[in-house]
């Protein structure tokens, strides 16, 4: 780009037309996935290089999550959030759509928006120069109208970059910054059979409760992602002080596990689960929750089948690819913003039925603050379990070590009748081991035939059992 | 429920300090509690400094523009802390658990309360107290996380003691600057 020395009538006039960013192939860092030895190499957790690729890759493509309707419900509503390092505004439009807008000035790069939400706005007014943009976006004017009055000026085509393109998926809105994304529901793939265990258990869908949780953890995103995607294991000897204090004995994967608890992955997302009704429901410590869940998951069988039903409240949890997180019948519901690749901003909400008494609303709240909360007793212990995985990898010869993820090699279920790609058993490094092929793919990968078409999508024999 | 007991709401005008012997019972009362959380001896502080109709309450802390009539923080949305004693009981439960490993090996606890203001209200069984609160914790070699925040307590007399029957912690932080919070502020 070349600028104009001062004398040029609009030859050189700037072109503020949207930049979004094109992808590239990195087969070096695709390799440190081994997927026939199911290692890991650990500088996908401590490598820079690797992380700038991820934002480019993974975080400038990928459909993210950034806000449930039910936080925006009217005209002028937003909420300020992160994909991937990227700050940016969610708002709603009068017309009831929503847009996603950069958080930074076309003028000198200044954040337009400094707070985590707001309502009924009319826009947004940089607090710089004074660039005012309306909801859409689009600059308004500028302060004191100096800039209206040059008339090599033309704002109609200056404001706020928006997200190349948005959309919903039962109540939640994601974006992503690539035009040639394909659809949200393409993204998800069959993945949306589980999502509708927490989504769709009920007519009316779900909400979030007010406000958020956020904090800090020096660890590497992955590590968490990949706690939700698959690892109940670490349950057992991770939370045992948690299940004691709240449950008064272990953690218990609930009755007939052998023939139950699956895993199930499509596009490197993956819930695990076993179909014991209630058994994450238990562990927020309110009966009445308990009771709940039992009759919504009597309910739900019509519309959901069997399967799901008895998923609704099991001990179970969940990731979409690449770092949004819930646990089904425990309510909490969460995003790691990556920040570096030693850092992570979490940000955590309580999710609920729109329709249930707001009783039950409050008793999911402080359940989830019992226990999936900084202070909870289950996230309590996770923090630390991150950070040193994360932090270890200083040691230059430690991290020439390669990480183990070889739990159920060989357990693929190739009879039940369920969508994705299924393993026998929620103890199993099965999904892991998908998040991280899933992972590959993007470092690999520069377009999204190939990105669709790998060994993470969903077996075309299984595509039935998603109708 | 008389006003002050209601979590809710903010202190707002108390004008009247109370006398300068209760102001230094309440001192010693601040400061004993604050050495028992630094021992970790949480039963005692249920014990000893919390009354049975206890509501702890840590609301997160949003930043949000002046003219926004929800305010920084709100009652019933996302909190910290939303307590009675039967769930300060539960998080007792889980820091005695010999497996409790975000707490083993033991975290170094320090509880620094200041700018103590106690005030009488309009029922003589109750005190307001309003403090300040530096609280450190450091953990293995370097971890090291603080944090800043102001209490509003209201203490309830027995006898010549006191129990904490409401506490509101505002901190001075909007995404938590720590992976966790094991400790009571
Ligand atoms: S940086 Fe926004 S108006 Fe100048
Ligand atoms: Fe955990």
């Amino acid at each position: 780009m070349t600028m104009c020395r001062g004398s040029c009538q609009g030859a050189g006039r700037p072109d503020m037309t949207p930049v979004y960013p094109t992808a590239g192939s990195y087969p070096d860092f695709a390799r440190l996935v081994n997927r026939d030895t199911a290692q890991v190499d650990r500088r996908v957790f401590s490598d820079e290089a690797v992380y700038q690729a991820e934002l480019r890759q993974i975080f400038a493509r990928a459909w993210l999550f950034l806000a449930h309707e039910s936080q925006i419900p009217g005209p002028g509503d937003f909420i300020r959030t992160s994909m991937g390092e990227d700050d940016v505004i969610i708002v709603r439009q009068r017309d009831g759509s929503v847009k996603a807008l950069l958080n930074s000035c076309p003028h000198r790069g200044n954040r337009v928006c400094m707070v985590d939400a707001g309502s009924k706005a009319r826009g947004f007014i940089c607090n710089y120069h004074g660039w005012s943009f309306g909801l859409d976006g689009g600059l308004r004017g500028t302060d004191g109208k100096v800039y209206e009055k040059d008339e090599s000026f033309e704002k109609a085509q200056i404001g706020l970059t928006p997200v190349a393109q948005v959309a919903s998926y039962k109540g939640l809105i994601f974006g992503t910054f690539d035009p040639e994304a394909p659809s949200l529901e393409e993204f998800l793939g069959d993945f949306t059979f589980y999502l509708d265990i927490m989504l769709d258990n009920e007519e009316g869908g779900t909400e979030f409760v007010g406000g958020a949780i956020r904090s800090e953890i020096d660890c590497n995103w992955k590590f968490p992602a990949e706690n939700f995607v698959g690892d109940i294991l670490h349950a057992f000897w991770t939370h045992q002080s948690g299940a004691q204090a709240i449950l008064g004995g272990g953690v218990d994967l609930g009755k007939r596990y052998d023939e139950l608890a699956f895993q199930a992955s499509v596009y490197g997302h993956g819930i695990e689960t076993n179909l014991d009704k209630v058994g994450n429901t238990r562990t927020l410590g309110y009966p009445e929750l308990v009771d709940y869940v039992f009759d919504l998951s009597e309910r739900a069988r019509a519309r959901l089948g069997e399967v799901r039903a008895r998923a609704i409240g099991a001990v179970s949890s969940a990731t979409v690819f690449p770092n949004m997180s819930f646990l089904p019948g425990q309510n909490t519901f969460r995003v790691w913003h990556p920040r570096g690749p030693g850092k992570i901003e979490l940000v955590s909400w309580t999710i609920v039925n729109r329709n249930a008494p707001e009783r039950i609303k409050d008793l999911y709240r402080k359940g989830v603050m019992m226990t999936f909360s900084p202070g909870g007793v289950f996230e309590m212990d996770d923090g630390e379990n991150w950070e040193y995985s994360t932090r270890v990898n200083q040691g230059f010869v430690t991290r020439q070590q390669p990480l183990h993820y070889a739990l159920g090699l060989g357990s693929e279920d190739l009879e039940r009748n369920l969508p994705g790609i299924v393993h026998k058993g929620s103890l199993n490094d099965a999904n892991q081991r998908l998040f991280y092929t899933r992972w590959a793919e993007f470092m690999e990968h520069d377009n999204w035939a190939d990105l669709q078409n790998g060994a993470t999508a969903a077996p075309a024999r299984t595509r039935a059992a998603a109708e | 429920m008389t006003d002050i007991l209601d979590i809710s709401r903010p202190f707002t005008a108390y004008d009247r300090p109370a006398d300068a012997e209760t102001e230094r019972a309440v001192t010693r009362f601040l400061n004993a509690e604050a050495r028992t959380l630094d021992r970790e001896a949480y039963q005692e502080w249920l014990d000893h400094f919390v009354d049975e109709d206890i509501h702890y309450w840590m609301p997160d802390m949003e930043t949000r523009n002046r003219s926004d009539a929800r305010g920084p923080y709100r009652h019933g949305d996302s909190a910290y802390f939303d307590d009675t004693l039967s769930e300060l009981k539960v998080r007792v439960a889980r820091f005695v658990e010999p497996s409790a490993w975000a707490d083993n090996p033991a975290t170094r606890h320090l509880h620094l309360i200041s700018n103590i203001e106690v005030y009488e209200t309009g029922d003589p069984s109750l005190l307001a107290v309003c403090s300040a609160f530096t609280n450190v914790r450091n953990r293995n070699e370097t971890d090291q996380d603080v944090i800043h925040g102001r209490r509003e307590d209201v203490l309830r007399r027995h006898g010549d003691d006191f129990r904490l029957a409401r506490r509101r912690i505002l901190i001075v932080q909007n995404v938590l600057l720590s992976k966790n919070l094991n400790t009571f502020l």
